[in-house]
Parts: C-alpha cells; structure tokens; sequence
C-alpha cells in the first residue's frame, strides 16, 4: 500500500554525482575528492552514494552536516533529515562535517556561497537531505535485493539493515557498501510520507548534550596544537584610525610574549579588517598583559568627531531627502493623490540604535599556514570567508584551505564577520606557526560588524471608516552585506533583500489601496554586520508600532485593525487569533496591567507575541510575553521550541538593553556591566504555543521570534501608560 | 612555590603565576578546558568553579589566592556526567551552544548542595549571575527543579 503523500522525486542526479568517477574508481561516487592526495585516502569500499551519506564495511553509518552549529541544533536536525529517508537513528550514527566545505552540494542554494545563516538550514535543506537519504537507501535496498535473487519492493530497509520479511532474510548496511557502491544512482526515489516520520517531527533532545554537560565539547577557543600561539589583537580605537607609532619594547619583556605583529587594515575587502597590533604569547594571559603595555599613536581618523547621538538628527534630515538613493520595496496605488483624502493623517520616526551580537564564547579561530595550505580550527559559519581570507592574504586557492570546524559558543552573526579570519590568515602567515586568534568581551562588544542604527519613518491616512487607506514607509539604513552576492550592482531592482526584509510586496502583511514603502540607503561608515533577524528587527518595530498606533487613532482594537488589513493571509491570521487567545487579549486585567501585540511573518513561518506589561513600584515591568508560532513542520519540536524562547529572549533585549554608542569613533561599551544582556532574572512568565502547521514544508525558526517582541512591548506600554515610545531601548522607568 | 588542588588533585605552580587568574591556570596550564572564559571581568559566569564549596569566579581569582583551598571544575563534578544535574540538564536538553553550561551547572550544583529550599526566586537568585546568550533559562529552571526532585540533594 502506497502510504498517503509519499512522493516520487525525480533525483537531480548532476548535483550529486560528477559523471567518470563513477566508474573507473568502482564507487559510487569520490566526486567530492577534488584532489588526488586526498582521493588516494579514501578507502575503497565505503559507500558514498552522495555529499550526505557513507556507509563504512564495518557499518558505521556517518552523515555529513555541511551547516554550522552555532548552537542551533544542525546538526541534529539536518543529520535527521537523512536519518530519517536512510532508515537509522539521527542520535546512535556519526555526524562529521565535510571532508571538502568547498563541494559544490553544499553550496548554500540560494546565496550561491558556502554559508550557514538566514535561517534556512532547515527549510531549504529539508527536501534534498531527504533525497540523498533516499538514494542511499535504495541503493543499499538494491544491493540486498540483487543479492537474494529478489525485487526491490519486496525488501525494505529498517535500523540500519534490509529485510525481507517474508524469507526472514537480513543485511546489515555494511554487508551491503560494495556491491552497493556498484549499483548506478536511481533516477528517482521515493520519499516517505509524514505518517511514516519515525524521527522527523518526534527530537526533543540533541546530539552532544553529554558531552556539553561534562565540560568535554571542545569549542574554538579549546583548540590547542603543537607550537602554537595566542593572539590577542589591540585594533584601532577609533574607526579607521591607522598606527603611526609603535614601541614593543615592553610587551616583549612580558614573559611568555614571543612576537608582536603589526596587522594592516583591508580596507579594500568588504568587512575587512580594522588595523591592529597583534601580541602573540605562550598564552592568552601572558598575551593580553602584552598588549596592556603596548605603547602605541593612533593616527587622525575621518571619525574622530563621528558620536552616534547625532545620527537621529542626521537620520531625520537625509530620510526625505531626494538626493539620498531610495529603493522602493512595495508600491500599489498613489499616496499622495490619497492622502487629501484622509480622515485622519498620522506621522511618525522610530529609531533603533547600534547593537552588538556578544556571544558567549568571544569569536576565536585557529590558522595555521604549513605545506602550502592555510587550515583553520574553530566554528567557520562562512567557509566562503576563510576561502577569502586564503586567497586575499595568502595568495590560496580553494584547494589549499582547510577546515577542521567545530560547534560555536553561539554566532547571532558574530561569527558571519570576515575580519578575524582575515586577522588570522595574516597572522599564521606572518608568525610561520599556528596561531590562535582570541577576542577578549571587550573586543567582542567593540568589535563592529555589529547591527546597524536605523530611522524608520511612516505616515498613514485612514478613511472616515477608520480604515487604512494609504500607507507609506522609509526606512533608512546602510546596506547590508548582501553587497557581497555577486551580481549585486547589476541587479536592476538595486533592492537588498537583507535590509527590506517584512517591507516587500512578498511580505508585507498589511494591505490597503494605496502603499509606498522603500528603503533610502544611507551609509555613515561604520562597519556593520549579520545579526539575529537584520532587518526584521527595526522593520517590525517600526510597522507594527505603527498599526497600533493608527489602531488607536481609528478607535478601533489593535487587533481587529491588524486582522481587517490582512488578505489571504490564514496562517497569519491564526497565529495572531490564537495569541490572543493565549494572552486573554480583550479580557478584562487587573488594574495597572496591559497587554500589547506584535506579529511577524519570515522565513516561512509566522509569529504572535502579546506581551504583558505591569506598573510596579519602580516602573514597569514585562510580567509575561505569550508566543504563538506557525512554522510548518517542526523538524525537531525541542529544538524549535527553545528557538523560540531564545527568540524573544533576543526581542527582550532589543526593547530593553540592546545599544551600542560611538562617541568621538570609539565604542563606548566595553563588556556585560555596560552591555546589559538578558538575564534569568529579566525574563518574563514564557507560554509558547507551536501550531501544527503543513506537515510538508518546515519554515525557519532561528530569527523568526525577536523581532515582535520589542513593538509588542512598546504597544503595551503605550496601553498602560498612554506614552508612545518609538525608540530603542524602550525605558521602563516611565511613571504614568 | 603555589599549591593548589583541582578535583582532589594536588598540583605545584611556579611562583611566576601568582597573580595568573585561577581561570587560566585551570585552562592552560592544568590543560582542564571545561572552564570556560565568557568576559573576564566576572560578569558573566561561564568561568564559575567552586572554591571550597562556594562558586566562585575563576577570572577574578588570581590562582595565589587560591592556594591550600579547594577547587572544583566540572571535570570534578562527576566521573562521567551523571551527576543529578547533569543527568537532568541531559533529560531537559538544556544545551544550546552549551557554552555557559559548565559555569551554570556550577552554580547549581552549589544551590542544591546548599540545602536552601528551591523555588523560582531562589533558583532566579542563584543563578542569575550566568549569562545565556541562546536563552536557555527556562530549561536550566526545569533541570534544577528535576535533579532536586529526583534525588539531587544528596
């Protein structure tokens, strides 16, 4: 019986297999080998039917996880979605990372580089995972079948063996690799349906929770090799600043200090580094006492005067302005024929400042230059960017770059900056050891690439019926590192799609007949990066303080006036119906509370948050936020679920913490006591609700909760204490 | 000469260390890498051992002041992970980069020792010292309250 909704996919067989190897190495593939050294290592008799799977004689089962884990569970979700199609269990197999990061499969297929990030790992992996599961599956079947004289369909594959049930006849998967490996690629294989998912849909745990609990996960920073030194980096203070002097006399004489490296700027490579001054030690101790004592002058920088407390106004003057490029995002009707027409007008600017992404473990690599080959230890979410650093410093190709990667102590787009592979390139290069390249927090927190400062300003009509008739937005702010996709400047559109994200005709959610909405680049100079969400986050903040604001306007409840502007949008509207449903949205409260609610839509997914706010002594206070999600398909529940509470432990922080100040170009923060992150005890009561959404598509889930948090907050605020708040951090210190 | 003991291990350091923080004694010189280093100002807890039973920040401990005292690292709090805590950060699947989670395990491991009674305020108090950036707050709250349930105090 054909179980319901199994699918017969036709195999793109040109992605897996490059067409020669096949045959006259005798296996079924080697087409990852992209050199003969390499090749010549392989054993003989595995199966490696594709860039996903290889089945060892002895058995073992590994699956290749080409996704960073950042601590986002890849490599538990991705190794499941082949587990699952290969009939053995995503927790017992081995997962390894790819012997060759730079084979074409695991391109990222969308951006074209070799990138974890966007959070797609999921959503667009999920089908093709599946298949090279698949595929290996029939193959091995194939093998077993032709060895007992049988037809495929008569045996089927389970645990890691194939049966036929009805002689009672087993092989493992070992037993099977040669002949397998003979056996030509299927044209198409069959999918299982949902109904069979054995795995998929069912993790709640993770793989290598033991070893992060016993202290044995070693993470970047752990990485210790023969002859190797730690570096720590003293980069210019102020942006662009360049060194003009420099004594090392008293960093050498600090014992365990070897060697102090001047590290020119890249100002050439987009997200290159700042210049700086490296000390190398015996350790990282002995190494930041080195730097202590560096004596060094710093050079005029252009940002010498450069205070991020005059962007605002500097944001209000350029955002209208005509000479400033502006990229319209969505359009439909005429504004301004529309706004005469109005009832009611509304105008209003919300402003997000500087963020940093601060994870836990301070961003850390290790290069080393030997033989030709430029290697590096550590959690490389952009192989793309070590391939970089190899060619830009080092004169490498592809061919010569390796990389041994490990699980990060978190990324939140930190780890998607170039800058310190760029340091450590030069610094193996230039110290001819292995070089261990450390931040300290402080240069975590003033390390830029950061998330940018943004303007956003709307102006909406609504008619005499209180309905929105018209709409227009700009958001101002730099582009982001989309600039590095190829083809960028010849796209006719000039739209980044990194910076206009929930502002798109794809994705904007509201509808009314009249719709301008853009993105006016401006770019002040200082570095900017990846982080958790981009653009979502002052997109969403700025959209949905506005509908509520224009809710109120109208008279109406926030959300009626968000469901009336929705079309064809169902999932959409069920999170938000069952958010508030959650939340006891339009319940009566105790005095001195007050809800507010924020939704967003990414990645495939959909999201409500209604947070819930109370007047205390001192100000107030975030009492609970209530999540709804539709995410498709939950790959794995557990992990979504803690996504989603990171999520909005991210959004609290954006409306709480989250600013980054430059005065006269230096950061001003420096670690945790001014940095404030999300604590234990800041965190509200959590109710997290995962919709059962299409049981055949998985959305992503990583970046989807921040962002409504913040304008949840802020419309809760507005409710309790009748003070709109259209920056960030929002100040519970109100009194009202 | 300084002397120090890590999990019952009794080790000699040279004088030249003394104002070398424990931190970096147990990391690079005792090579016990479980200790992680999150901000160096003791501000963020990843670096947490115990010190005589009480946690204690390994960044801001020169090792000097830590000789002829007690440490424990998560290398010493049990032989293969199974202590309570351990076994119920596992069951709860707390970890997400897991790279807080020796210092936080650290620091509920002292609270439960402590014999206070647990609740969310004693458990927010105790722990709020370590910093999560993935946001694994919820669960380490789950954990705690399921090692304390199943045995823990012991």
């Amino acid at each position: 019986m054909k179980a319901r909704n199994a699918q017969n996919i036709q195999l793109p067989r040109r992605r897996f297999l490059k067409q020669g190897a096949l045959l006259t190495s005798g296996l079924a593939v080697g087409f990852h080998w992209s050199s003969a050294a390499v090749a010549a290592t392989a054993p003989q008799d595995d199966f490696e039917p594709n860039a996903w799977v290889r089945v060892l004689p002895d058995g073992t089962v590994k699956l290749v996880v080409h996704k960073h884990d950042s601590g986002t569970g890849t490599r538990t979700a991705l190794a499941a979605c082949v587990a699952e199609e290969l009939e053995v269990d995503p927790m017992a197999v081995e997962v390894i990372t790819p012997e060759n990061p730079f084979f074409e499969a695991y391109m990222h297929p969308l951006w074209h580089v070799f990138s974890t990030g966007g959070s797609t790992s999921i959503s667009l992996e999920y089908d093709r995972l599946r298949q090279a599961g698949a595929m290996a599956r029939e193959m091995l079947v194939a093998a077993a079948a032709a060895r007992w004289g049988l037809a495929p369909a008569d045996c089927r594959a389970r645990d890691g063996r194939v049966h036929h049930d009805v002689s009672g006849r087993t092989a493992g998967y070992g037993e099977l690799t040669e002949a397998a490996a003979k056996l030509p690629a299927p044209e198409a294989v069959r999918l299982k349906a949902p109904s069979e998912f054995r795995y998929i849909g069912k993790l709640r745990h993770k793989r290598d929770a033991l070893e992060k609990v016993s202290g044995r996960l070693r993470y970047s920073i752990d990485v210790e090799l023969p002859g190797m030194l730690v570096a720590v980096v003293l980069r210019a203070p102020v942006i662009d600043a360049r060194v003009e002097g420099l004594d090392t006399t008293a960093a050498l004489q600090v014992p365990g200090v070897r060697q102090v490296i001047r590290v020119p700027a890249r100002p050439d490579v987009l997200g290159g580094n700042q210049e700086g001054v490296a000390v190398l030690a015996d350790d990282y101790w002995s190494a930041q006492q080195g730097r202590e004592v560096l004596q060094l002058r710093w050079s005029q920088s252009a940002f010498a005067e450069f205070d991020s407390d005059a962007l605002p106004g500097l944001f209000a003057a350029a955002i209208e302005d005509p000479a400033r490029p502006l990229v319209r995002s969505h359009e439909a009707g005429d504004v301004d024929g529309a706004w005469p027409l109005a009832a009611r007008l509304l105008e209003a600017d919300y402003g997000m400042p500087y963020k940093a992404q601060n994870p836990l473990e301070p961003v850390c690599v290790t290069a080393e230059l030997a033989d030709g080959r430029l290697s590096f230890w550590g959690g490389v979410q952009v192989p793309s960017f070590a391939r970089e650093a190899a060619r830009t410093i080092c004169g490498l190709g592809e061919e010569q770059v390796v990389i041994h990667e490990l699980i990060s102590g978190g990324s939140f787009g930190a780890r998607e900056a170039k800058y310190w592979l760029m340091e450590a390139a030069y610094l193996a290069q230039q110290a001819g050891k292995p070089v261990k390249l450390m931040n300290s927090r402080e240069d975590e927190v003033r390390a830029l690439f950061g998330h940018a400062a943004t303007l956003h300003r709307l102006k909406g009509a609504l008619d005499a019926d209180g309905g929105l008739s018209a709409l227009r937005l700009r958001a101002l702010s730099p582009a982001s590192g989309e600039q590095w996709e190829p083809g960028y400047d010849d796209r006719p559109d000039q739209m980044d799609y990194s910076t206009t994200e929930a502002i798109s005709a794809w994705d904007f959610a509201y509808h009314t007949p009249h719709l301008d909405l853009g993105w006016v680049r401006y770019e002040t100079g200082v570095p900017t990066g990846w982080y958790r969400s981009v653009s979502f986050i002052p997109n969403v903040f700025a959209v949905e303080s506005f509908m509520d604001e224009l809710a109120q306007a109208a008279g109406r409840d926030p959300l009626d006036f968000r469901l009336a502007h929705m079309q064809e949008r169902p999932r959409h509207v069920r999170v938000l119906q069952e958010a508030a449903e959650l939340a006891g949205w339009g319940r009566p409260l105790p005095q001195g509370t007050a809800l507010g609610l924020a939704t967003h839509q990414g990645y495939g997914s959909y999201v409500a948050v209604v947070a819930r706010l109370s007047r205390q002594p001192g100000g107030l206070r975030v009492e609970r936020l209530s999540c709804v999600v539709d995410c498709g398909l939950a790959v794995s529940p557990g992990g979504v679920e803690e996504q989603i509470y990171g999520g909005l432990m991210w959004g609290l922080g954006h409306a709480l913490f989250d600013r980054i100040d430059i005065r006269q170009g230096a950061v001003v923060q420096s670690n945790f006591h001014d940095y404030r992150v999300a604590r234990m005890s800041d965190m509200p009561e959590i109710e997290i609700r995962i919709l059962e959404g299409d049981p055949d598509k998985p959305g992503g889930v990583g970046e989807l909760t921040s962002p409504p948090v913040a304008p949840a907050i802020a419309n809760a605020i507005q409710r309790l204490t009748g003070q709109r708040l259209r920056e960030t951090p929002l100040d519970l210190g109100l009194k009202a | 000469m300084i002397r120090i003991q890590v999990n019952g291990e009794n080790h000699e350091l040279g004088q030249e260390l003394a104002s070398m923080p424990l931190l970096w004694v147990l990391r690079d010189k005792l090579k016990l890498k479980g200790t992680k280093f999150g901000c160096g100002k003791g501000l963020c807890g990843a670096c947490t051992v115990h010190f005589n039973g009480r946690p204690a920040r390994a960044c801001q401990l020169p090792v000097s002041a830590a000789a002829g005292g007690e440490i424990r690292t998560i290398e010493g709090l049990s032989a293969d992970g199974d202590h309570p805590l351990q076994r119920a950060w596992v069951a709860e699947d707390v970890p997400q980069c897991g790279y807080c989670q020796s210092g936080q395990l650290m620091s509920a491991a002292a609270l439960l020792a402590s014999g206070k009674p647990l609740n969310d305020d004693a458990i927010r108090n105790a722990m709020s010292g370590n910093i999560c950036r993935c946001g694994t707050y919820g669960r380490i709250n789950r954990a705690i309250k399921r090692a304390a349930a199943e045995g823990g105090l012991a």
